[in-house]
């Protein structure tokens, strides 16, 4: 088979899970007698559930039409994420789910649990309760902790201890996973050609949906296409690219990829939870493997949730750009998304300042697919000079 | 705005307000910090450190009930910030960068302190302040609590509050003052005692004193709790009251109803509300809101009580101590009705409501009814709706009690 055609089976294949998160989790049950515990992002220790010996599945793949279902519970004043996580589970699209944890990182996150747990209770939920400073050695002590009363409680679950090496395997396979996702990625921002906005978030995304080893081996198999096509590309002209750096929660919805695409814009990264965020850094191995967890959440990107990060967070945006040669930022955030509200006007300020273009998009779950965001990208790109 | 007929302690209370902010000013002046401060934060360490905390909430209340959220907000609008974030803090960010000042000047901070119990809008709002006014940022942490306090928890906010002290030692080049510390929180519990005592006397029929009265006497025991000005205040407020028993003087002579109101008054209506109620006898008589500050310290220890008190509030607690708490609350003063407000500020308090009212309404067998608007800004109020609403409402409560 040609090469191209075999990366592009592969992408269908990812394509295919993203797109359909409940026939992925029918699929995945029909594969064994595990259980499933979903998470809600973000930054929820993946390792522990694993290595507990559940499959943690991510709410990342929405479907937008069950936005409106959450309505009577949930005032349409809240971030349509959270809206649309909880319309899915009273459509039934998670009912396989023997769990699902969340995690505190905002006022909406902080109250869904609750309501979820009133009208589609699973038999496993947990609120993840992550500490919002993480400057003091108080915020680390704590952290431990909390990873710690989270693993006992997923031991209870699950009727099994979590040993540390246990855990320290669970830590290697995601450690793997993440490192070849962030290989790609280096692909991806130097050959769009060959690994589109899309695929490549596709690729992100679906790590979430299925167990990390299928999905290592599968980016093993793509990368030994696409490194046969970097090689006969390097004689063909490249298109340029505008390179954009993007900060905001989530990649929602993912259209905008395809705009992107569509303008020859690539994304040179990220400080989305579903997008590099989430492949940026490793948990250290060595150590006691609870401390390495925490020293990890330390250490990502910094996003909205935490306190004492936002002066950071534009520090880090401007690094980001910096490293990755990025002409300019595009801030795409979810209406009523209160932390990204609260940070949009300083980040911008401070990347004002430091010469830096930036501009905001809107976005909702439910929103129409479209010209809105067409245009207004296009705009952005045309203003800071175009296609280079 | 005076609720209730006429309270001599409103000209009191109108005095003692200004001359805090004169206070706060010749603090500043003579070099003394002024330190930000959340509602439930554990200011009694603040007075112990001998700075002179300063609620910027209570402004974001003043702006609100002066109706002028909408044009202070503007001007943090104009700067990027989005008209669905909290209007407290729309109103905090835009005093800074408004011309006007029609609820008088907001008192700069030297450093800011915060806590998260309550709600993420005020980290960031805090911590953007910090930014902005170029001062220190503190936060305590204070994870949700969502059944039972664990001891992991408690621990946390210990050693934060250890924390604290080191930050305010470094901050004011004293050493804590721990006997300081322990003349404030009897203040503060002497304060709490009188505000409950207060707000107890709503559950008599017909009563003295309401909810709504108690949000306008609300500001000194969220600003003052600690000295010796809420003490005095609420004790002429008290003797104010037990005159009024005294004299048969009531809110509404004839009082039909008794409801629970959750949570915080939409301020720039609190007449409007009350005269709302009044017009059918009915009497809002509590509210959690009303109630969180009814704390009680122990002084044998002082930093695990204020841990408790502060963490422990019911805004930080889960859905069904919440709702608990709430049907307690109802069935202490004997309501009639519950009237449950969905609050657009506020995502704390408002998510979750909608299936708290059938679930009340299961368990309580009471009449109730929620409304959409916002605490502050009047461009969410639709009058008409909510008369509609309430009319009918009051059918139901009509039809219950017959
Ligand atoms: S999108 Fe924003 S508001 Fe919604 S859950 Fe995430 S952080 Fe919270
Ligand atoms: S009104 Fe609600 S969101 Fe606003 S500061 Fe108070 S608790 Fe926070």
């Amino acid at each position: 088979m040609p090469a191209r055609k075999h990366a592009k089976k592969i992408y269908e294949h990812f394509n295919k899970i993203v797109a359909d998160p409940v026939l992925q989790i029918k699929r995945l049950k029909k594969t064994g007698s595990f259980r499933i515990i979903g998470w809600v992002p973000t930054d929820v220790p993946e390792e522990l559930i694993h290595a507990a010996g559940a499959l943690p599945i991510g709410i990342v793949a929405l479907e937008r039409q069950a936005v409106s279902l959450s309505t009577p519970h949930m005032q349409v004043w809240s971030c349509s994420l959270m809206r649309c996580a909880l319309g899915m589970a009273l459509e039934g699209s998670f009912d396989l789910l023997n769990g699902l944890i969340i995690p505190v990182i905002c006022d909406t996150t902080r109250m869904v649990t609750g309501i979820w747990k009133q009208v589609k209770p699973y038999a496993f939920m947990d609120n993840f309760l992550l500490p919002k400073q993480v400057d003091r050695p108080s915020a680390k002590d704590y952290l431990i902790g909390e990873m710690g009363r989270l693993k006992a409680r997923l031991e209870q679950f699950m009727d099994r201890t979590i040993t540390a090496s246990e855990l320290c395997a669970s830590i290697r396979l995601y450690n793997h996973n993440r490192s070849v996702m962030r290989k790609l990625f280096s692909l991806h921002t130097e050959h769009p050609e060959l690994l589109s906005n899309r695929n490549m978030y596709n690729i992100i995304k679906s790590s979430m949906l299925m167990p990390k080893e299928l999905h290592t081996n599968m980016i093993a198999e793509l990368w030994q296409e696409l490194e046969k096509k970097v090689d006969d590309n390097k004689s063909a002209g490249k298109k340029c690219h505008v390179r954009l750096l993007l900060s905001g929660k989530v990649w929602e919805p993912p259209v905008i990829m395809d705009i992107f695409d569509g303008l020859d814009i690539v994304s040179a990264g990220d400080d989305f939870c579903t997008g590099y965020r989430y492949i940026a850094n490793d948990v250290p191995e060595t150590g006691e493997p609870l401390r390495a967890l925490a020293e990890r959440q330390f250490n990502r990107l910094p996003i909205a949730a935490f306190a004492g990060k936002s002066g950071d967070r534009a520090k880090s945006i401007i690094k980001m750009v910096e490293e990755t040669h990025a002409h300019g930022v595009l801030f795409v955030h979810l209406k009523y998304c209160e932390p990204e509200n609260f940070d949009y006007p300083m980040l911008r300020d401070d990347l004002s300042a430091y010469g830096i273009p930036n501009c905001r998009i809107e976005t909702e779950i439910d929103s129409l697919p479209g010209e809105n965001y067409f245009e207004q990208i296009k705009a952005f790109i045309d203003s800071i000079g175009g296609v280079v | 705005m005076v609720v209730s007929p006429s309270f001599k302690t409103t000209s009191l209370f109108k005095q003692m307000m200004a001359e805090y902010h004169e206070r706060g000013v010749a603090a500043k002046e003579k070099g003394i910090p002024v330190a930000w401060v959340t509602a439930t934060f554990p200011v009694e360490i603040i007075y112990a450190a001998g700075l002179f905390p300063y609620y910027p909430e209570n402004f974001g209340a003043r702006i609100a009930a002066k109706k002028v959220a909408d044009r202070i907000s503007a001007a943090a609008e104009e700067k990027g910030y989005f008209p669905d974030l909290c209007a407290y803090a729309r109103c905090g960010i835009g005093n800074a960068f408004s011309v006007e000042r029609p609820a008088g000047e907001v008192l700069k901070p030297d450093v800011v302190f915060c806590s998260n119990a309550q709600c993420g809008s005020l980290q960031k709002w805090f911590e953007a302040a910090g930014r902005y006014y170029q001062v220190p940022f503190f936060l305590i942490d204070t994870p949700l609590i969502e059944n039972t306090p664990t001891t992991l928890i408690k621990r946390y906010i210990v050693e934060q509050l250890h924390e604290l002290l080191d930050f305010l030692e470094l901050y004011t080049g004293n050493t804590f003052n721990f006997s300081r510390l322990a003349e404030v929180i009897s203040l503060s519990n002497e304060a709490c005692r009188l505000w409950n005592e207060i707000l107890n006397m709503a559950a008599l029929k017909p009563a003295p004193f309401g909810y709504f009265d108690a949000c306008y006497h609300l500001a000194p025991i969220v600003a003052w709790r600690g000295t010796k000005w809420a003490v005095d205040y609420y004790k002429e407020l008290k003797k104010e009251l037990e005159e009024r028993l005294d004299n048969n003087v009531y809110v509404i002579s004839d009082e039909r109803y008794k409801l629970y109101f959750d949570h915080i008054p939409v301020w720039p209506r609190l007449r409007w509300f009350s005269n709302l109620l009044m017009e059918r006898k009915a009497l809002a008589v509590a509210s959690q809101y009303t109630h969180s500050w009814a704390w009680r310290f122990d002084l044998n220890r002082p930093l695990e009580s204020l841990v408790k008190n502060y963490t422990e509030v019911f805004i930080n607690r889960g859905y069904e101590y919440r709702l608990q708490q709430k049907i307690i609350l109802m069935k202490e003063f004997k309501v009639d009705g519950f009237i449950l407000f969905s609050n657009r500020s506020c995502k704390p308090k408002a998510l979750g409501l909608y299936d708290k009212y059938q679930i009340i309404s299961d368990r309580t067998g009471l009449p109730g009814v929620i409304f959409e608007a916002d605490m502050s800004d009047e461009r969410y109020f639709d009058e008409e709706y909510i008369k509609k609403l309430f009319a009918e409402f009051f059918d139901r409560l009509e039809h219950n009690s017959n």
